[in-house]
């Protein structure tokens, strides 16, 4: 009799082991991995890792993801990248084995880690990095993106200079990231060569580029545009300001980080003018949507200090732009998770073709087959500091159609 | 609301109509609702996300595409989609259609996108935007929406190729005591649009007394204004229902507007031809001609006319009107009030080679293999718990 029962148990165990998502009320668990740089750039990686946290605590709070019969949680599981590709490579080894049905990252070490990814059937998102080659619909179908791209950013500078008649210096550092967006910038502008003054490398970090702007000047440039490092640009400016040249500088997104509005806070005046790209933070609806989320945002991990304060003394903050962008992508991977109907990291990939959310700005966002780009080339825009904050400027179509979002806390 | 079957339409507008009203106005069809949900293309499923917003308007001018084979069937479709986007402000735009693939079209200033059964457009126009899709289609689900249906024949030395207006449709159609003045100026003004190509506009009739459903269902064809030729190796002999010249026969014909709804060009002799047309949807012009005048109201002015035969030719027409207008929008257009124009090119072509589909291919096994596996370990670990058990 001891032994029929130790049968039927064992028989019942293995039942309840060979059902998946079994009539268990008890919530089972998603992974969601995040890479990033936490000790190489760690902005960049409390961002992103901000982003994704909220998103998916949001998501837990109301009880999770439901796929059939069954809840699941998102946990989210921090890797540091280190900024290293090889590091990266590590890392999602690690985020597959412990099950991982999405690669959240800044975008380090892509090139190596897609096929280790795409065997699993595991999806990468790009939150950060807009390099030409890293994302591409039919040869690495498991990555996607949402960030401005870097070709995105270049034809619209294209679109928005060249109509004004400069003479732009094309100015990039050596770094991998203004290599890469020296090649864009050079293939937006091939069409127009006499708007370009000249092209010139910068040597990534070093402090003093007064030569190269001379240079610049010399070679009769009325504008430049600066694709570097926020280092780069901050060196740029101070060398053109310092010898008294108030020439135009342009940037991509890196002009809008913190560090260069520290490094030149003694000459607040330098930075104004500055004029860089990012991806929109409002859509047609208005601030609401993005203004609810930086307020979400804000009341969970603080608002981003810039570290600097405008003429009123008033403390500067960094709108979450990139903490948007990641959490976009968490509620882009749960819309395709219930697409599925399945937790197959494989599935779940496929469907992220297919479906549409509501981003944190209250624009669309969602990926297709022929495009796995979160932010259209549209939907960059421009916008300009004064004071230490920055606001779209009005001699684009769509900036001038972008309201200003709030960038000053009261101490 | 456009594509809101009419049936729904005249139900709703005949309900009141049997009311005790002495006059009422009575709506004419047009500009809609359309006789069928399609065209424009709808691929089913739930309605795609999109957003046009009141900023911006949208036209379209496109061309379809058709492969046929010797026979006449449909082998392959092309659908190229111009949107000429005007105002500034966000778009997202979803064209539902049975794509196979989609790629920028010429003079796109945007890359579509693509998902099952749809083409995505998303971007910010900045006063005007033109956007153009390339898209391959799955002939099957598109062919009982194409215009035009073909049957090509070879007997010996006789080719007969025989053309058929394929937008006949059945309408449910309203009668009553109308006023033959005012008919006539609704004529009238019904072939002004016609003529000058111009979308219908809403209209009213006032009847008399009651109004009723016109007895049986009233079939409506679009009129297809039809152009192309059939190229021979060899000259033919002989041709009837085209114009020999050479190798070559050549058609011209309206299919529709009173005139047949079917057409048949014979040719003796010159092998194997290659077909080329195209048709287009057309105005109706034979159906809204004045009797002996310029117009219908002065034609009312020299004899009388009955207005019951007045009333049920401007019902008739308008249909027409509406169902030519349907077919204008082969893919859908995301402004309701934006005009369409679709032309449909009919080509001889290759029949696609059959692709082999390896069986088995699949690396993870089927649902079956899965429950076999499933079962078998159940099986086994059972087994081994009763052998123990027993032990």
């Amino acid at each position: 009799m001891r032994r029929l029962a130790f049968l039927l148990a064992g028989l019942v165990l293995l039942a309840a082991g060979c059902g998946k998502g079994s009539s268990s009320g008890e919530a089972g668990r998603l992974v969601v991995a995040v890479d990033v740089p936490v000790t190489g750039s760690p902005y960049v990686a409390d961002t992103i890792r901000q982003g994704v946290e909220l998103a998916t605590s949001n998501l837990n709070g109301g009880g999770g993801v439901r796929v059939g019969s069954k809840s699941y949680l998102i946990k989210v599981k921090l890797y540091d990248n280190h900024l290293s590709a090889r590091t990266a490579v590590q890392n999602a080894r690690r985020a597959i084995d412990a099950g991982a049905v999405a690669i959240v990252t800044d975008g380090t070490g892509v090139n190596a880690t897609w096929q280790l990814a795409k065997r699993a059937g595991v999806s990468i998102a790009i939150t950060h990095d807009g390099g030409t080659g890293l994302v591409d619909a039919e040869a690495r179908p498991n990555v996607f993106r949402i960030a401005p791209t870097n070709h995105g950013i270049a034809f619209r500078y294209a679109e928005y200079l060249i109509p004004k008649k400069l003479k732009v210096g094309l100015l990039s550092d050596d770094s991998g990231y203004g290599r890469e967006g020296a090649a864009d910038i050079g293939r937006a502008f091939s069409g127009n060569p006499e708007a370009v003054a000249l092209k010139l490398t910068l040597p990534a970090g070093q402090t003093d580029l007064t030569p190269q702007i001379l240079r610049a000047r010399r070679a009769g440039a009325t504008a430049l545009l600066v694709w570097g490092q926020p280092p780069t640009i901050a060196s740029a400016l101070s060398a053109a300001r310092s010898i008294g040249w108030k020439v135009p500088v342009y940037t991509p997104p890196t002009g809008s980080d913190p560090f260069i509005r520290q490094q030149l806070a003694d000459h607040p005046d330098w930075v104004d003018g500055l004029t860089f790209a990012g991806g929109r933070l409002t859509a047609e609806v208005g601030t609401g949507p993005f203004v609810n989320f930086q307020s979400q945002y804000e009341s969970t991990y603080g608002a981003d200090q810039v570290g600097v304060k405008n003429a009123q003394g008033e403390a500067v903050v960094q709108p979450p732009e990139f903490a948007m962008y990641s959490y976009d992508f968490v509620h882009v991977l749960l819309a395709a998770i219930a697409h599925a109907g399945s937790i197959e990291p494989a599935k779940i990939t496929a469907a992220l073709n297919q479906v549409t959310t509501q981003g944190a700005n209250g624009d669309e966002r969602g990926f297709n087959e022929h495009s796995h780009e979160g932010v259209v080339d549209d939907d960059v825009y421009f916008a300009r500091f004064h004071d230490m904050t920055y606001q779209p400027v009005q001699d684009d179509p769509l900036s001038a159609t972008l309201p200003l979002i709030p960038q000053t806390r009261s101490q | 609301m456009r594509r809101l079957l009419p049936a729904v339409a005249v139900a709703a507008l005949l309900a009141p109509a049997g009311a005790l009203a002495d006059v009422q106005q009575v709506l004419l069809p047009g500009p809609t609702p359309y006789p069928t949900p399609s065209p424009p293309l709808a691929t089913g499923g739930a309605p795609p996300w999109a957003t046009l917003t009141f900023k911006i308007h949208a036209s379209t001018d496109q061309r379809v595409g058709t492969g046929v084979d010797s026979r006449g069937r449909v082998v392959s479709v092309r659908a190229l989609e111009r949107l000429h986007l005007t105002g500034t402000g966000d778009y997202l735009i979803v064209v539902s259609a049975p794509v196979l693939d989609v790629r920028m079209g010429p003079g796109s200033q945007s890359e579509p996108g693509q998902r099952r059964g749809q083409i995505l457009w998303s971007g910010f126009s900045a006063k005007r935007r033109l956007l153009v899709s390339d898209a391959k289609l799955r002939p099957g689900p598109v062919r009982p929406y194409l215009p035009l249906r073909l049957e090509a024949q070879r007997e010996g030395d006789r080719y007969e190729l025989t053309l058929t207006n394929a937008t006949t449709t059945a309408e449910v159609a309203f009668q009553g005591a109308g006023s033959p003045k005012e008919l006539a100026a609704l004529l009238d003004r019904t072939r002004r649009d016609s003529l000058a190509h111009r979308r219908l506009r809403p209209a009213y009739v006032t009847i008399r007394g009651a109004v009723s459903q016109r007895p049986g269902k009233t079939r409506i064809s679009a009129p297809l204004r039809v152009e192309g030729s059939l190229r021979f190796p060899s000259a033919p002999a002989a041709a009837s229902g085209g114009t020999l010249d050479g190798r070559t026969v050549r058609f011209a014909f309206v299919l529709g507007d009173r005139q047949p709804l079917s057409r048949r060009i014979v040719v003796s002799g010159g092998g194997e031809p290659k077909l080329s047309l195209v048709a287009r949807p057309d105005a109706v012009v034979r159906g809204l001609a004045p009797p002996g005048a310029r117009s219908w109201s002065a034609a009312l002015a020299r004899r009388p006319l009955p207005a019951d035969a007045l009333l049920k030719r401007l019902i008739e027409t308008r249909m027409e009107l509406v169902r030519s207008d349907q077919f204008q929008g082969f893919l859908s257009n995301p402004d309701q009030l934006g005009s369409d124009r679709t032309v449909y090119v009919y080509a001889t072509t290759a029949a696609p080679k059959a692709v082999a589909t390896p069986v088995g291919s699949s690396s993870g096994g089927g649902p079956l293999t899965l429950l076999l596996a499933v079962g078998g370990a159940v099986v086994a670990a059972g087994v081994a718990l009763v052998t123990w058990a027993h032990s």
